[in-house]
């Protein structure tokens, strides 16, 4: 039996942020983490495996952009092995470089699967067996979420391929299917993509990246509808057999055939919570049907002593929000009067063009009614980003015309995820036009694009011609 | 294809039984949407109710006087349109078609702080009722607080689990609700990008308190504060909303939160629980104007009050012989020298505050110290036609009677012009407020905090005073003193009253 302030469940960026926070308070902690190596999806097989292949996948195709700058590169000599072991040594740093903070925290880590016994008490299990109990007075959950099965796909095949099977970059099929236009189905059909693969595309939604606004996924469409093969919209896969020539799948669409022959699969429908798998019931504590767990602003569950954080504890399931709310959690537990109050949590695409968003989007303001003002300014008019061979992009600032606040912002173009940054922080500080027209933005940069978005929206631009003067 | 349509009584608030007053459409009128088809009338307010739809008038179900309630039947409408548009709050004679995907969604308690128990006091709704998202349809009542528990969605009521009288808490379920909205529910957790198969089961409510699990989509705050003066207001327990900003465009600054704090604790902590006063329609009444208070009422206004409720005032009265006053200032008008009774009372109140120096002080910042003045600034309460105003006269003990007369007359002239600086209403420390030259015989003056007192005066009179022997006509000058009870107790409000009393009924004292 191991007694502790503070048991923390799960490694992921939220749960080792807890921990630490937690142990930088003066508490003792203990984290439990099922798998050997720290990080959770993250680092292991998330965020950082995929940025490293998407750097990758950049190179190349930049190399391959290049004779229209009047610089040839020959065909690369791709070494897979040579790509994989870059991302694996990137993820391998991460990693030990955690368990020292750890180390010098003295967070106990605990190896093993962790199940709630009781209020107080989780067991730890190794291959299903009790192998240790550990006591706590305060325990934040931060078990994260697993990928989303469709029942009745064969993912007994090695052909078909969720997220963590991707990054493996076991081979480079042929010809690739990827089931589920989000985030992470886009980001790996640019790594396969650059890799050689034939990619097709299948999304239920009419619109690629649903959760943002179309006009702002509209650049990245244009551009990987000429790369892949295939992108097929309001498109249901109905059935999906594994054959020896190839994983057959059939469709059900308007503009799809009614069914084609894959040499892999991948599935990415989205993630889903854990709260079903770690017993949460015998701590009293509430996971709906789904395996979310509910918490109030200071993420304490309907159970006074289980805290929960992350993707357990709903969307958007990123790494960012995570570690916000653990370090909430972990100064609740610790006296402080935190909460989670941030106005918003910007979402990023890694793909090529990059596709970001904070704030709301302008779908949601125009559902809620919300009077707005919108500026948009293309990209074609940056100086920058035509330099550096892009004419494609776009930017989209939206005000509340109540208050005149920035209440959102949509970019998709080179490092749009970067760009976001000041926007989030706009919203935050409650700025208005003037507040970001007037702030001096660096030129030529593609930061500048931001504020000539806000330009449009002013009326202020002189780079264009503006929609209305004032 | 015409459709015919029930047009019920909508939500009108909190009224049963409201009487039918009149009638505005006949049998056979063709209406638009939003004309006026009844009017009704409660013991507060009339009201006319619209249609939500266009058609032609097929049938009046109620008559003039009748008392109807929300849903009963008012009028029924022959329609073109395919009854697309009935508005929310109107039930059509077509059963409702349920639709393949609505669903029953059990709705129970949200998290409501911290109680475990909470009475049921009230029950909104019932079953067949259609409920809009965020309609209220519980009221518990804990022994800190009511509150109202709003429904996470819309929808038709289709059972409901407790009733009033109930202890219920945290997840207790409430009701069952009927729909096909859930994706508007900000209490359910979003599902995910295509997550291919997860019908939401339980709705927990949206609270006041906050369990909201979609994380992003907490609606932003109305007020102008950035992430480190909303972490302090949290840390202080205060609620931005009530504080104004003082910042570039109205942002809360820092110094905001802390003196908005520090107003609440130097109050003692009373400051926002005075209780306000009932709002009234006037209107009802009879014929009303309304008229912005000038901007002198405005800030005098917000002065009073605070001295009013920041001092425990006492007010004592006294009657003064004047008779000796009044011969000296009577025979000087004889000779051309016009000097007010005014005068004589400043210069008496002067030779008083010296012999009683804690008549001119005021209490520091702290309240512990007092700080005494070495100079005689008197203030004079002014009447002008834009109001109340208190111009200082300085250095009242080192004028003559004819400077002060003189100088008297200037300021009240620019007082009235609405002429004075800053400047002329700074650095008092006593006031005189004089009612005597309209009437009355006394009246109780508000201390000018933070001075710590002030001299009433009516209108003098003559009176039958006892001498001893025989009543002597004695012409008497009412004087009422307030003073600050932190600083001054009765005894010495009585000895500063006796003193100002003998200076001014012998006025040679003024000369001491």
């Amino acid at each position: 039996m191991i007694k502790t302030e503070v048991a923390v469940i799960g490694s992921g960026p939220g749960g080792y942020t807890a921990a630490f926070r937690a142990a930088d308070l003066g508490k003792k902690v203990v984290l439990i983490e099922r798998y050997d190596s720290l990080g959770g999806v993250c680092l292991n097989v998330g965020c950082i495996p995929s940025k490293a292949l998407l750097h990758t996948a950049q190179i190349i195709n930049e190399a391959s952009e290049s004779s229209s700058i009047g610089v040839t590169f020959n065909e690369p000599d791709i070494d897979i092995a040579g790509v994989r072991s870059n991302k694996d040594n990137i993820v391998t740093k991460l990693t030990s470089g955690i368990k020292a903070l750890a180390k010098a925290r003295k967070v106990q880590i605990i190896n093993g699967y962790g199940k709630f016994k009781s209020p107080t008490m989780i067991s730890i299990e190794k291959a299903g067996k009790e192998v240790e109990v550990v006591e706590f007075e305060q325990c934040i959950i931060a078990a994260g979420s697993s990928v989303t099965k469709i029942p009745g796909f064969p993912f007994e095949d090695p052909r078909v391929m969720d997220s963590t099977d991707a990054l493996e970059l076991e081979s480079i099929p042929k010809r690739l299917l990827i089931v589920g236009g989000g985030i992470i189905g886009l980001e790996m059909a640019t790594v396969y993509n650059a890799l050689g693969s034939e990619i097709t595309v299948v999304e239920l939604a009419d619109q690629l990246i649903a959760s943002a606004d179309k006009d702002i996924v509209s650049p990245l469409l244009k551009r990987i509808k000429k790369q892949y093969s295939n992108i097929y919209l309001n498109t249901k896969v109905s059935s999906m057999k594994a054959l020896k020539s190839g994983i057959k799948v059939e469709f059900e669409g308007k503009n799809a055939p009614e069914f084609d022959t894959f040499d892999k699969v991948l599935v990415s429908v989205g993630r889903s919570p854990n709260g079903k798998l770690i017993d949460v019931d015998n701590a009293g504590v509430m996971a709906d049907d789904r395996g979310y767990i509910s918490v109030d602003r200071q993420m304490k569950t309907n159970v006074d002593n289980v805290y929960a954080i992350g993707d357990i504890v709903g969307q958007p399931m990123l790494a960012h929000k995570a570690v916000h709310e653990a370090k909430v959690a972990a100064e609740v537990i610790c006296g402080h009067k935190s909460g989670f109050d941030a106005l918003t949590i910007p979402s990023v695409a890694y793909t090529d063009p990059e596709v970001a968003w904070t704030g709301r989007t302008e779908k949601e303001l125009k559902d809620e009614g919300v009077d707005y003002d919108k500026g948009v300014f293309p990209w074609a008019a940056s100086g920058r980003s035509l330099s550096i061979g892009r004419s494609e992009g776009v930017s989209k600032a939206l005000f509340d015309k109540k208050t005149g606040r920035i209440i959102g912002m949509g970019i998709c173009g080179t490092n749009a995820g970067e760009l976001i940054a000041e926007a989030t922080l706009a919203i935050e500080m409650g700025c208005d036009m003037a507040d970001i027209a007037l702030t001096v933005h660096a030129h030529p940069t593609l930061s500048e694009t931001t504020a000539f978005a806000v330009e449009m929206a002013e009326g202020t631009i002189t780079d264009l011609m503006p929609p209305k003067k004032r | 294809m015409p459709s015919i349509k029930n047009i019920n009584l909508p939500d009108i608030g909190d009224f049963d039984e409201v009487n039918i007053i009149e009638i505005l459409v006949s049998v056979g009128d063709i209406i638009n949407a939003d004309d006026g088809i009844i009017t009704l009338e409660s013991d507060k307010a009339s009201m006319e109710i619209p249609s939500p739809i266009a058609g032609k008038v097929a049938e009046i179900s109620v008559k003039i006087g009748d008392k109807i309630t929300q849903g009963d039947l008012i009028i029924v409408i022959e329609t073109d349109d395919k009854g697309e548009e009935a508005a929310d709050n109107t039930d059509t004679n077509e059963t409702q078609s349920q639709q393949s995907d609505s669903i029953i969604v059990p709705v129970s308690v949200p998290d409501i702080g911290d109680f475990k128990e909470v009475d049921v006091i009230e029950v909104l709704v019932k079953p067949g009722d259609e409920l809009l998202k965020e309609q209220a349809i519980i009221t518990l009542e804990s022994d800190k607080a009511s509150m109202e528990i709003p429904s996470p969605v819309s929808g038709k009521v289709d059972s409901i689990n407790i009733s009033v009288g109930d202890k219920v808490g945290f997840g207790s379920l409430i009701l069952n609700l009927e729909t096909n909205n859930l994706s508007s529910s900000t209490g359910t957790i979003e599902t995910s990008e295509v997550s291919p198969n997860s019908p939401a089961e339980t709705v927990t409510t949206d609270t006041p308190k906050v369990i909201n699990n979609s994380g992003i989509n907490t609606a932003p705050s109305e007020s102008h504060a950035s992430p480190s003066i909303r972490k302090l207001a949290r840390e202080l327990g205060v609620n931005l909303e009530r504080i104004t900003g003082t910042g570039k465009k109205g942002r809360i600054l820092d110094a905001d939160l802390k003196t908005y704090v520090k107003e609440i604790v130097l109050s003692g902590g009373t400051g926002s629980a005075i209780p306000p006063t009932p709002v009234v329609d006037f209107s009802k009444f009879g014929e009303i104007e309304s008229r912005p208070l000038s901007r002198i009422n405005k800030l005098s206004g917000k002065h009073l009050s605070a001295s009013w409720l920041n001092i425990p005032h006492v007010t004592q009265f006294d009657e003064v012989n004047i008779d000796q006053m009044e011969e000296f200032r009577q025979q000087q008008k004889s000779r051309g020298v016009k000097l007010t009774p005014l005068v004589f009372i400043m210069k008496a109140v002067v030779q008083a505050l010296k012999r009683h120096p804690t008549f001119n002080s005021s209490l520091d910042e702290s309240g512990e110290n007092l700080i005494l003045k070495k100079y005689f600034n008197i203030g004079i309460a002014v009447d002008t036609p834009n109001g109340l105003v208190v111009p200082v006269i300085r250095d009242v003990d080192k004028k003559s009677l004819l400077e002060l007369a003189t100088e008297l007359l200037e300021t009240s002239s620019v007082a009235r012009e609405g002429a004075l600086k800053p400047k002329d209403f700074q650095g008092s420390g006593f006031t005189i407020t004089s009612l005597g030259g309209i009437g009355g015989t006394q009246f109780t003056p508000i201390v000018n905090a933070p001075e710590v007192a002030i001299l009433g005066i009516s209108r003098s009179q003559m009176k039958p005073v006892w001498d001893g022997d025989n009543f002597v006509p004695t012409l008497m000058l009412p004087l009422a003193l307030s003073y600050d009870h932190r600083v001054i107790d009765g005894v010495q409000g009585a000895k500063f009253m006796a003193d100002l009393n003998s200076i001014l009924k012998d006025i040679r004292e003024i000369l001491l």
